[in-house]
């Protein structure tokens, strides 16, 4: 390993330890390590896209593409030239004609996609075969995590529900009112399993992080010259360090930002 | 219990929590612990489907993820690429992210050097296009067309592995690692339907309860969700344990995800019931 990818690590560490010290409360080793975050995305992007996407798309085909390319290549060259009209304001009318074709061609490239897959494709499948369910998995199937019959018409009921409470339309009768009221269930019961889904995220990120942290997603060999366990070590007293210094600078009014 | 302490429990210090949550997490990591688990039926699907792709075809893996989705999808794509490489079938790969390139790379040069695969006949990686579901249309209908070029300038059509393989309908198999949009969403909303694909999903546990409906309805052949499924696909990978130089840092993962859930739900029991006692309290007071 190159000295340039061990200092790489350490650093990786340090800022780690400078995110989570915003946990304590915002504070400026937080906000150095933010900064550097959004400047390097910033610039990795911007290059990323430049020699990814402008390059051989645009600059590539203008210089050394055919004629019929060449040609080609004006349309999106004047389109760009177009978006920048923006900054003058007497020719801020020429962005809405790029503007206006990249929500046209988004507008119809997702149309039909949604339209077949969430929609035509969805409702269909809410109406299960029950004779089918019940020769696969029977009334309720422990192996398969509940797959049933009863799951079956639990789902096509529950469905039914949630889409007649937000039919505001009918009058709220003492039925609709109890049918309503099933329905904001089931959506609450969908609402927590979303949010245990990511609470477990959350958590396994800073698994991640904590990994990194002991050197645990990286060879022994690698490990051995690192040392990730020294350098959390070191990074972490040294942002202790900072956050006692620096609330000692604040004072004893401070009040936690987070 | 006094009323006083249940009273101090509920406006406790968040940064208490932190702390415990950071503990939860740290000390099965330096004790560690196993804990058995059952795989997941989706995620066995997915297993099912590569297992299905005849030895020596090629699949498709989009790798859509960045840093912010690494730690919960790394684990399946090395575990998938052990799978894939070992069955000796080989691999186009593309990324619709930008910060996927240097993520993606370094893996599968390490796992192709391990398992004697070469770059360009067994393997190769387009690079980052950009255009989010303009691009999937593109993979869809032409894919030399979208990638003139692979990741380090040669162009596609000199590449061996990419003969016979123009559109993502020639695939028998279509993995999307998917850290969030573009993805796997995007996949199944463009060209699955369109192009009636075998599409197989890993994605992050923030997306799984949103896909699991797509695996329902046939959408995807097999789904993978967050660092369980990552665990799950590297348990039936490597059912008897990982060979030398593999680390199985989900199953790892796995069991310290497990304390944390469970130092979640012991706060929510304790906050609750501290709730109520003190509320019923407040209530005989007045």
């Amino acid at each position: 390993m190159s000295g340039i990818e061990i200092a790489g690590a350490w650093l990786s560490i340090f800022l780690t330890l400078c995110v989570l010290s915003f946990l304590y409360d915002d504070n400026p080793i937080y906000k150095l390590a933010e900064h550097i975050f959004l400047g390097v995305s910033i610039g990795y992007g911007v290059i990323e896209i430049y020699f990814g996407v402008f390059k051989p798309n645009l600059l590539d085909k203008l210089i050394d593409g055919t004629t019929a390319q060449q040609v080609l290549a004006v349309v999106p060259l004047v389109m760009i030239a177009c978006l920048f009209a923006k900054l003058d304001k007497k020719r801020a009318w020429l962005a809405r004609f790029p503007i206006a074709f990249i929500v046209a061609a988004f507008a119809g490239v997702k149309l039909t996609g949604q339209l077949n897959a969430n929609l035509m494709t969805q409702v269909a499948e809410s109406i299960p075969n029950i004779p089918e369910v019940w020769a696969e998995y029977g009334l309720w199937s422990w192996e398969a995590d509940g797959a049933g019959v009863l799951s079956s018409i639990f789902l096509v009921i529950g469905l039914s529900a949630c889409l007649l409470h937000f039919y505001f339309s009918a009058p709220q009768s003492k039925t609709m009112q109890k049918i309503s009221r099933f329905g904001v269930l089931v959506l609450m019961l969908s609402f927590g399993a979303s949010f245990g889904y990511t609470v477990m995220g959350r958590i396994s990120l800073a698994i991640g992080r904590a990994q990194e942290m002991l050197g645990l997603d990286r060879p022994p060999e690698e490990v051995a010259v690192i040392h990730p366990k020294m350098a959390t070590l070191i990074c972490l007293v040294i942002v202790i360090g900072f956050l006692i210094a620096w609330r000692k600078r604040q004072g004893d009014g401070h009040e936690p930002a987070n | 219990m006094k009323l006083d302490t249940l009273i101090r429990f509920q406006n406790m210090d968040r940064r208490w929590i932190f702390l415990g949550m950071g503990l939860a997490i740290l000390i099965p990591m330096l004790v560690p612990i196993t804990l058995p688990f059952k795989v997941d039926e989706r995620v066995q699907a997915l297993y099912d489907a590569v297992e299905e792709v005849p030895n020596g075809s090629t699949v498709f893996i989009s790798a859509d993820f960045g840093p912010s989705s690494r730690p919960e999808l790394e684990p399946y794509f090395r575990a998938t690429l052990h799978h894939l490489f070992r069955k000796d079938i080989k691999i186009v790969s593309a990324t619709l992210w930008p910060s996927a390139p240097p993520l993606v790379v370094p893996i599968y040069e390490e796992l192709a050097e391990r398992y004697g695969k070469e770059y360009g006949r067994d393997w190769c990686f387009l690079g980052y296009k950009d255009g989010k579901e303009l691009a999937i249309k593109s993979i869809g209908e032409n894919i030399p067309n979208a990638f003139p070029k692979d990741h380090v300038g040669t162009p596609v059509g000199e590449l061996e592995v990419m003969r016979g393989y123009q559109q993502a309908k020639d695939f028998p198999l279509i993995i999307n690692v998917s850290g969030g949009a573009p993805g796997t969403r995007e996949y199944v909303l463009q060209i699955q339907g369109q192009y009636d694909l075998k599409i197989a999903s890993a994605t992050t546990a923030v997306s799984g309860p949103d896909y699991i409906p797509f695996y329902k309805a046939g959408q995807l052949v097999g789904l993978a969700a967050g660092m369980p499924g990552s665990a799950h696909y590297e348990k039936l990978v490597f059912p008897d344990g990982p060979p030398e130089g593999v680390r199985l840092l989900a199953t790892q993962a796995y069991n310290v995800l497990n304390v944390g859930h469970a130092f979640i739900i012991l706060l929510i029991v304790a906050g609750n019931l501290a709730f109520f006692v003190t509320r019923r309290a407040e209530e005989q007071e007045a």
